[in-house]
Formats: structure tokens, sequence, C-alpha cells
């Protein structure tokens, strides 16, 4: 294990306005470290989904900030949190949000070409992303040319060809039968051996556990309970 | 090849049926545009046509002419005038005028009649298919354009017709001196102009100036026209703009030209805009997907903006073949549409701002994505 990748220090949020209003996080403090594979798992409702956006840089938080390689990411414009995005963070999402017109390859691509990393080099990496998902057979095949499970492993191969220091991934394996759930947890749990880098994933899914190095609870805003293959660590002391 | 620009040509080719539609959109506007300004163009060459073809360093007419086909008249004593200003080689006189034309058959139309002095030069029919000039100084010859053969009741060369009474006997035949205002042009001898027109013998509606060789025109012009007053010297350029400015601008023509070209640059920019606002919108979560990764706005803008320029090339290649068509079949018309190689690289360029500027209400929509709906759909 290696040092912290990110962090959410005192994440509060508040969705929406009047009546209406909710309160989705509570004062969240989440730390994510290099060569750790995390899962922060709770029921519907209890804010996983907003503290992957907060935590991804797509939501601001209304209290509390957030730490990407100890950087705090607050008072930062909506561009500069996209140039934040896109050289430290890889994201795995539910339902795969691959561009159904493009090939497997150029899907990787994508995220190297929005870095301004174009060219031979950009190709040759986006090919070594597929053959490390298993895909180096499938680079000029297109989305519906591939199984489900094949395009999450496209969707993974996009969120690290960049090599960032955090891969988010939100119910990765929701929309997968067992047997590739268990795959692309496999490749997630390849990843996040690199001690530079964390990997977070999102699921209410138990058959995960085995993969993770850590285990995050969340419910109604709060986290409740964090446990690591050694055992539970700590309970309902908003602190992971 | 650019990324942007794959994901952009692939958008745009992945729903067929609204790029055919947009390609239409495209076409129906550059053409309405093309055939406007063509025949602006078309239209701005044929009331000029009389002095494209005359044979003149300068024009004198009467005071306040507006266009080749004014009637009024000049003192042919200003002729003798002229002659004496140093450096004029020759003032030939020209008369034009509208009169009827009856056919053998009885029936009548009206003709201009253009007559030039033969000797000279100055004004003489041109594209001469059948016939000689030199016929044309027999008694009552004229030539017209076989074009007006019908119209004029005439056969070809040989027939007989009358203008005021008088007869008139084809001598030569002409090709493509074509009207815009479809009255068929009569060519002959001045004299017998001023006696088909009934222009007294003392007048002339223009002379027309051939400066001697090694004179200076420019200066022969401002002797001329301190010399003989109340007149107008032009040069053919300036006679050309005046005519053109007088047929385009004073009568309206080219203000409802422009105003076709105008509504065909609104109509394209609307569908090009409306377009590319719903492909924009159906491929909202792939924009939300690239923000989400990280793109920057002007990456986003970069895909939308491609799309908005292959929708242009497209729709300028069609549009351009259409054109091209419409060129051809009216060409032997009486108001050839005309588009020159700068017009054609100027709808090109107009075609890629219309369509960039379409690219707007698409650019404000992505502007407003929130990256964060790709964890919700």
């Amino acid at each position: 294990m290696s040092g912290v990748v990110m962090e959410a220090v005192n994440v509060a949020k508040v969705l929406g306005t009047g009546p209406a209003q909710v309160r989705a996080l509570k004062g969240v403090n989440l730390t994510l470290r290099g060569g750790e594979l995390t899962l922060l798992m709770g029921p519907s409702g209890s804010g996983k989904t907003t503290l992957l956006s907060i935590l991804g840089c797509m939501l601001t938080p209304t209290e509390g900030t957030v730490r990407v390689r100890g950087e705090s990411v607050e008072g930062r414009g909506p561009e500069e949190l996209a140039k934040l995005r896109r050289e430290n963070i890889g994201y795995v999402f539910q339902s795969y949000h691959l561009f159904p017109t493009l090939t497997a390859a150029d899907n990787v691509r994508l995220a190297l070409d929005v870095r301004d990393e174009g060219g031979r080099k950009a190709k040759a990496r986006a090919k070594d992303a597929l053959a490390r998902v298993g895909l180096a057979q499938k680079t000029i095949n297109y989305p519906r040319q591939l199984s489900g499970g094949e395009q999450q492993r496209v969707a993974i191969a996009r969120a690290v060809v960049g090599d960032p220091s955090v891969v988010l991934a939100d119910e990765p394996t929701a929309a997968l039968d067992s047997e590739n759930g268990k795959a692309i947890m496999g490749i997630l749990a390849e990843i996040a051996k690199d001690p530079n880098r964390g990997v977070l994933v999102v699921t209410h899914d138990p058959r995960l556990v085995p993969y993770a190095d850590r285990i995050v609870h969340i419910e109604d805003g709060n986290i409740v309970r964090e446990e690591t293959r050694g055992g539970t660590r700590r309970e309902e002391t908003g602190r992971a | 090849m650019p990324l942007t620009f794959t994901l952009a040509f692939r958008n745009l080719f992945h729903d067929r049926l609204r790029l055919i539609a947009t390609v239409i959109g495209i076409v129906f506007s550059i053409v309405l545009v093309m055939v406007q300004m063509g025949l602006y163009l078309g239209f701005g060459r044929m009331v000029t046509t009389m002095i494209d073809n005359a044979s003149a360093d300068l024009w004198i007419m009467p005071k306040g002419t507006k266009c080749f086909e004014d009637p009024s008249l000049l003192d042919a004593r200003q002729r003798n005038r002229a002659l004496s200003v140093p450096g004029v080689a020759e003032a030939i006189p020209v008369v034009i005028g509208f009169a009827d034309w009856r056919t053998p058959s009885g029936s009548s139309t009206p003709v201009f009649v253009v007559g030039s002095d033969l000797r000279s030069g100055g004004l003489q029919p041109w594209n001469l298919v059948e016939g000689r000039i030199e016929s044309l100084s027999t008694p009552n010859a004229v030539a017209v354009d076989k074009t007006y053969f019908e119209r004029l009741g005439i056969s070809g060369l040989g027939a007989r017709a009358e203008i005021r009474q008088q007869t008139v006997r084809v001598a030569a035949v002409t090709e493509g001196i074509r009207s815009f205002t479809t009255t068929p042009y009569v060519f002959m001898d001045v004299d017998r102009a001023r006696a088909y027109t009934g222009t007294p013998s003392s007048k002339a509606t223009y002379f027309l100036v051939n400066v001697d060789r090694g004179a200076n025109t420019d200066t022969v012009r401002s002797n001329l026209r301190s010399t003989l007053g109340d007149v107008e010297v032009l040069t053919p350029h300036e006679f050309r703009e005046r005519s053109r400015s007088f047929w385009l601008f004073g009568t309206g023509a080219g203000a409802a030209l422009f105003a076709g070209a105008l509504l065909g640059v609104i109509v394209g920019t609307v569908i090009v805009a409306q377009t590319l606002y719903s492909s924009t919108k159906d491929h909202i979560n792939e924009f939300a997907t690239l923000r989400a990764i990280g793109s920057s706005r002007g990456y986003i803008y970069k895909v939308i903006i491609w799309q908005a320029i292959l929708n242009a090339v497209i729709g300028f290649s069609l549009a351009a073949l259409v054109g091209w068509a419409v060129v051809r079949a009216t060409a032997a018309s009486a108001l050839p549409i005309v588009i020159t190689p700068e017009l054609g690289a100027g709808l090109f360029l107009l075609t890629v701002v219309m369509c960039v500027v379409s690219a707007v209400a698409a650019i404000m929509k992505v502007t407003r994505i929130d990256p964060a709906q790709v964890f919700t759909r």
C-alpha cells in the first residue's frame, strides 16, 4: 500500500431547494490510498452516487473539500475541474457509456485525445490498454459487436489508459452476469495493485466483497462502518 | 485524422435520415442564394451588353442619363464641337429608341432600335451568323437576332416587315444578342434609326468618342466637359456602373434579388441549426461522457463545429452540381444565371459560415451539460 491519492474532508452536500431540500451527505471523511481497492457500499439513497460525483470532481460539495494527490479542488472552475479529471481520474460507469460510433480502440483513445495526446503513440497506448483487459483481438470492434462484459472492459481500458491516480467505478458489475462480474472485478483488483493508484468501487453487491482491500459502508449520508481484510476497524465514526 | 473529426463524421452519418434532411435544407438554401446572386450577376451583365460591345473610349450623353436605354437626346452640333477638341479622333452618333415592328401578317410588337454610323464602327451588331455588316448600308436594311424570329414574324435573311409604316428588310442575322427587357434589338444605320424612331436629324442619343493614339483619355474627357458644357462624358466603365446601378437598385430589382438571397441564408441557417441542435440533443449522453472524462468545452465545440463544416461541404457540393445544371439550362435564355469563380468561392464561404453560426444553439446546449448525469443514466 502507498500514499493517499484522494481525500474527502468533512464533505456535506445539500441537494434541491425549499421543501424538497435533501442533505445527501452529512460531513463525510474518506481517504483513498494507492494500491488499494475500496468498496463503497450502501442502500439506495444512502449518498453513494453523490459522494462518487463529488470525489470525481463533477459535483462541488456544499461544505468540506476534496483533495486529489494532496491538492484541494476548492474554488476551481468547471474547466479547471475538467483538467483535474482528465489528468488524475479514470471512470467506469454502470452502463459503460461507450461511443457507439467509435471502435473499441477509438473509445479508449478518446481519454488520451481529450488530453491532447494523439498520433501513433496514443494509438499504441490504447491498444496496450485493451490488451491489458484481454481485448487485444477486438480493437476494431464497435460496442454493438461486443458483449456487455467486453464493453465494460473497454470502459476500464478507457479509464486506465491515461494512467490516473484514482479509478472511480459506479456499479461496474450491475449490468453483468456473475461470470462477467467476476472477470471485471478481477481486472479492477489487478489495476488496484499499482501502488500509485487507488480504486473505489461503488456497489451494493456483496459478491464483490472478496475483491476488496477495504469496505466502507454509507447510510443516510454518513459513513457508518469500515472493514478491512483484517476485520472491522471502526463503526459510526463518520471517518474512513 | 483528429478523433474529433471522426466522432463528428460518425455522429453525422449515424442518423442518415437526419443527414439527408439537413443536406436537402442546405442545398435548397444555397441553390436559392446561388440563383439569386447568379441572376444578379447575369442581370448586371445583360444591362450593359450594348456598352460592353461598343467601340468607344468615352461616351457623350445628355445630362442625367440613367442607363443605355434612356432615350434623352443630344444636339447633333455637339458632335462638331467634340471633334474640335484636341485628341478626339471620332465622335460617332448613336440613336436609340423604341418602335413598333409590324409583321407581314399585320400584328405588331415593340422593338428597340439601335442605330450607329456603320462606316465608323461605334455600335454595330456582333455575333453575325448570316449576312454582313456592309449590307446594312443598303436601303431599308436591318439586323435582328435569330432568337426573335418568331416574335418578329419573320423566317430569316431577306424577310420584310414595317417600322413606322416604312419597310425594313432583314440583311443580317445575329445570335445571342438578347435583351433583358425581352424587347428585340434591331440594328441599323443611324439615319435610318432616326427615321424609324422619329428622332430629328439634328439629334442623337450618344456620341461614341475614340481618342487619338497617344492621347490621354482623362485629359480629352476633361476638355470635352469644358467645351461641351451641358452634357456628361463617361468612360465605358462609369457608364456600365451607372446602368447597373439604375437597373439593379433604381428599379428595386437588385434589392428583390438580395432579399431572396437573404431569405435563402435565413432558411438554411434555421434548418442547419435545428438539425444540429437535435443531433446534439440525441448525443447528449456522449457529450456528457466526454465532459466526465475530462474533455474541455472547447473539445466538444470542435466536434460540433466539425459536424457543421461537414454539413457545409456535403451541402455545398450538391448545391454546386445543381447550380451548374441551372447555369447550363439558362445559358441561352434572356436572363442567364451567371456563376463566376468568385461567386462560387463566396458561396462556399457563406455555406461554412452559415453552418458554423447554426452550431451556436447546439453549443449552448452542451455548455450546460452536467457531467455528473453520466452516473444517473
